[in-house]
């Protein structure tokens, strides 16, 4: 019975440890299924749980002045980021965010209990405001490395430099022009995300590969800071409304400087006015006025009609043509070509004009490149408005004759006067020199671009020494006369187009235009200074500010000065009554 | 080869031989004075090296799973659990010797006393358990939380094995001699039922009917109680559970029916095991594990961690050394001599092993997602000290093998 019992328990147990067995070995079959045979099909269930793909740009290139001075950079910075379903207690993070940020905890509050997995608490964060909140160790918020733009000179050549968006974006002047060569590479990055939706980085830095490149511009940091605040002065004294002052190289089309007034800062660029954002010497147009006389000179010299010396009859102040009556300020009789441009007599103009023709006329200004692109590397160029002679009244092309009825641009007139200096030859202008790798390697390279051959050398040489008589005495542009440099000049005071689309009540745009020094230029100026107050010649406006500009620029870029050899004084002027100015 | 040894303990020798050992231990057993004192030294040589060595393995794995749980990249879950942890082993240690030090024959005197106290403090969590995502199934006890049906299962488990074991003569129970275990088993099931924890009440329910299938039931009332389990349960589907519960068993059947719900936990479950491919990702390097995905990866689906990081030959490793578990289980059954010793083994390996089972299948998607820990592995003091209290029965039983009663 005991024997027969024992044997009894022993069958059963046995039983039951096959009952284990079987139910274990289905187990065992469930755990090979699914590593060995359903392991890899999971295994890319599991990466598709946690892996996202996100895209990273590389940080933004570098702007160089010519001198490899920086003008806008891209700097490291940290955003802070929250990850609500994270976040226990709302409202005790927005508080003690709020108080370290100095954001509205109410706002905060409901973006941290919002349901979305992610939301930005502060974009480009100070380095203190990271530091107290990493302190302060709160859950469910996180740092994000990003770059911020920054314009180490704040307002210098903000117009030409532009500015770029918090996304990284070029979206005014040469950030936007060349943003796709600034612009950092999209780095595809693996990122690994939690089931709360929180994000890990694989991968902390992005490589310098995907950096953007850096350009090196035709700017040179001191020279466009003398000319801003030479501008500035001009502007400021005179109560102008705006200016604008270019510098070029004439033998190259290097832009040296181009600055305007008033200025923004791009670092801070939404809180300016946008009307000051563009590089308003390339997009805006203007009626330049007698500035034109020296192309009209060219055109009449290169035409054969005229010399220096060819006189015309100035009709003593009024002159009818049409219905309309062209007044000088100054009442002339007969003057040379040479003393025309020197006075600046708008009827004396209109005579030459009529001497050498609309076409002759129409064709040179064509040939200096004014009403089309100049094809700078700058957004928005204009082409200014030059309209086919074919379509010139009478009083059209008497006042195209002395720079009325037309426009242009600053950077058309700059080259056009970069030309004469540069013995007749039209450069392309520029002012990107080089593009550069972020490890230093060149990408591209601008070398000066010649357009064609405007007038002769001698035209050139000509036309030239005209110009240099207007800055000697009795010309319009003493004002820019400097000691130790012979200059090339002449002056401009356009009357604007009203609102009515007539010149009456509206105001002048003062300008001054020349090359220094006269035997071998090497800067162009132009300064334009927008609706000065109560005087609003050429001369007196904008001379002093060249005068300025050209000088402290030939002392930077080590110009040796010598004496002035007067080529004037041979010269008798028949008509000279004063310091009279015609524009 | 078969041949009688002599050995020497002491100044004592011993004969052994494998069939008729016990007729000499036994002879030498009353032969020799001063036999009835607890502290023999056979106790020592009996002492059974290969239970408490499998279970130090099963813990160490334990150990190492939930260090990675909790520290493998995610911060939900704090890190403090590993520490309270390590005190719970040390608990359950203790606990493990102070069950295996008294013969484990005075127990069926103190069964009816336990399952007393277990009721009680049943009742207790029902009054006044702690609330845990609806359900009341700890009690506090100043710094410890108790789940106090871990401990049911001790105590039913002691108590069938006395009912059983003093009507052993009987040759195939019917539905008279069954009617009180049911009223023993029903008392605990429908308390923790009431909390609710279907899983832990079921477990008993299986724990009991394995014990009493074993010590065998009359062939008709056998059919019967198994065509009345199939209306009840009918009956529990549409009366007695609850929605989450009904969902889950409907999830079960088809995960993807609800892969943001119910399914959750069951879909994420297969895929960190089934990413985990043969080798496993390595320690600490299990992304489901890391990045949250899986639930409960430091209790119930602890294996799922295990799996991930070392793969199917983790997997393979940890069942081996459960399956070599609950054979020592049933071989300490085996070997034990009175009726009331065998019933309370087989009684804790079955408690072991559907344990085991039901965690196992519910983590790879064999079974519906209820809340049963993996013994000796999962985080949580009751699991684990309750599984300690059943290792040292089964310790108890074997190392007084050689006992006659």
């Amino acid at each position: 019975m005991k024997k027969n019992e024992k044997k009894n328990i022993q069958t059963r147990i046995i039983v039951i440890g096959v009952f284990f067995c079987l139910l274990f070995s289905a187990i065992i079959v469930r755990a090979v299924h699914l590593h060995v045979f359903k392991g890899s099909w999971l295994s890319e269930k599991a990466e598709g749980q946690y892996k996202r793909s996100l895209t990273d740009t590389g940080k933004r290139g570098t702007i160089f002045d010519a001198k490899h001075r920086e003008m806008a950079v891209s700097i490291d910075v940290t955003s802070i980021a929250g990850f609500p379903r994270s976040i226990q207690k709302p409202s005790k993070t927005a508080k003690t965010l709020g108080t370290i940020l100095g954001i509205n905890h109410k706002q905060l509050r409901k973006k941290l209990s919002s349901k979305s997995p992610f939301v930005w608490v502060k974009r480009y964060a100070t380095p203190k405001e990271v530091q107290l909140i990493k302190a302060a160790n709160l859950e469910g918020i996180g740092f994000l490395s990003e770059n911020s733009r920054v314009y180490p000179n704040r307002s210098l050549g903000s117009q030409v430099l532009g500015f770029s968006g918090i996304d990284g974006q070029g979206l005014e002047g040469l950030e936007f022009y060349y943003n796709q060569y600034l612009k950092g590479a999209i780095a595809n990055q693996t990122v690994i995300q939690d089931a709360l939706g929180r994000r890990f980085r694989e991968e902390k830095k992005i490589l310098a590969e995907y950096n953007g490149n850096n350009l090196i511009l035709t700017i040179d940091k001191a020279i466009q800071y003398i000319t801003e605040y030479s501008l500035d002065e001009a502007v400021q004294n005179f109560s102008g409304k705006s200016g604008i002052a270019v510098v070029m190289e004439p033998s190259t089309g290097a832009i040296l400087a181009l600055a305007h007034s008033p200025r923004f800062n791009p670092n801070t660029y939404q809180e300016s006015n946008r009307g000051r954002w563009r590089n308003r010497a390339i997009t805006d147009p203007f009626e330049p006025g007698s500035t034109m006389k020296i192309f009209l000179a060219s055109a009449a010299l290169e035409s054969g009609y005229c010399t220096p010396n060819t006189i015309f009859y100035c009709e003593e102040g009024r002159y009818k043509v049409g219905r309309n009556t062209i007044h000088d300020t100054h009442p002339y009789g007969w003057l040379s070509l040479q003393e025309i441009v020197k006075v600046s007599s708008n009827i004396g103009s209109v005579k030459i004009g009529e001497r050498i023709g609309k076409e002759q006329l129409y064709d040179m200004l064509k040939k200096f490149g004014f009403g089309e692109k100049t094809e700078i590397d700058c957004p928005g160029e204009t082409t200014g408005l030059v309209t086919p002679y074919s379509r010139w009244s009478k009083i059209d092309f008497a006042t195209i004759s002395f720079g009325q009825g037309l426009s242009v641009s600053a950077i058309q007139l700059i080259t056009a006067v970069s030309a004469i200096a540069n013995d007749g030859v039209l450069m392309k202008p520029y002012i990107v020199k080089a593009i550069i790798d972020g490890n230093g390697r060149l990408v591209e390279n601008f070398q000066p671009k010649k357009i064609r051959s405007v007038i002769s050398l001698e035209t050139a040489r000509t036309v030239k020494k005209i110009m240099q008589d207007v800055t000697a005495e009795g010309g319009t542009g003493t004002g820019a006369a400097l000691d130790g440099y012979s200059v090339c000049g002449k002056t401009g005071t356009a009357q604007k187009v009203g609102k009515t689309g007539g010149y009456a009540g509206s105001g002048y745009v003062a300008s001054f235009i020349g090359f220094a020094p006269a035997e071998d230029p090497k800067l162009a100026i132009l300064v334009i200074v927008d609706e000065p107050q109560e005087q609003h010649y050429g001369g007196i406006v904008a001379a002093p500010s060249f005068k300025r500009i050209a000088y402290e620029t030939l002392n930077y870029l080590n110009v040796p000065p010598r004496q002035v050899k007067s080529v004037v004084s041979s010269e008798k002027l028949t008509t000279f009554r004063d310091k009279g100015a015609n524009g | 080869m078969v041949s009688d040894r002599l050995f020497c303990r002491g100044d004592k020798y011993y004969c052994v031989h494998p069939e008729i050992s016990y007729i000499n231990k036994s002879w030498v057993d009353n032969t020799d004075d001063g036999t009835n004192s607890m502290f023999d030294r056979r106790l020592i040589q009996y002492f059974d090296w290969w239970l408490i060595g499998l279970t130090l393995m099963l813990g160490a794995v334990g150990f190492t799973l939930i260090y990675s749980a909790v520290n493998a990249g995610d911060f939900t879950i704090p890190k403090a659990l590993y520490g309270k942890q390590i005190v719970w082993f040390a608990i359950g240690m203790t606990a493990m010797v102070c069950t295996f030090i008294f013969n484990y024959r005075f127990m069926d005197q103190w069964g009816g006393m336990i399952y007393l106290i277990s009721i009680i403090l049943l009742v207790f969590v029902l009054i006044n358990g702690k609330l845990v995502s609806g359900s009341r199934r700890w009690l506090e006890m100043g710094p410890l939380t108790i789940q106090p049906s871990e401990l049911v299962k001790i105590s039913v488990i002691l108590i069938l094995s006395k009912y059983y074991s003093k009507r052993a003569s009987i040759r195939g129970f019917t539905l008279k001699y069954l009617l009180i275990p049911m009223v023993i088993v029903f008392i605990p099931f429908l308390l923790i039922v009431k909390q609710p924890d279907l899983g832990t009440a079921l477990l008993i329910v299986l724990i009991a009917s394995s014990i009493t299938v074993y010590v065998k039931i009359e062939r008709k009332t056998m059919i019967w109680l198994i065509g009345s389990g199939a209306v009840l349960v009918s009956l529990a589907w549409f009366f007695l559970l609850k929605t989450y519960q009904k969902q889950r068993i409907l999830t079960f059947l088809n995960p993807d029916r609800d892969p943001l719900g119910a399914g959750y936990h069951i879909i994420q479950s297969k895929i960190a095991i089934g990413s985990g491919m043969v080798f496993g990702k390595g320690f600490l390097k299990g992304t489901q594990n890391a990045l949250s995905f899986l639930p409960e990866q430091h209790t119930d689906f602890i294996l799922s961690v295990l799996a991930e990081e070392w793969g199917f030959a983790g997997t393979g490793i940890v069942l081996i050394l459960y399956m070599l578990l609950l054979a020592w289980g049933l071989n300490i059954a085996h070997g034990c001599r009175d009726t009331f010793g065998t019933i309370l083994a087989v009684g804790v390996t079955a408690m072991l092993f559907w344990q085991v089972f039901i965690n196992v299948g519910m983590v790879m998607g064999l079974m519906p997602v209820v809340g049963v820990p993996l013994p000796l592995i999962s985080y949580g003091g009751s699991s684990v000290v309750t599984s300690l209290i059943g290792i040292g029965i089964l310790m108890n039983i074997s190392m007084r093998r050689f006992m006659v009663e």
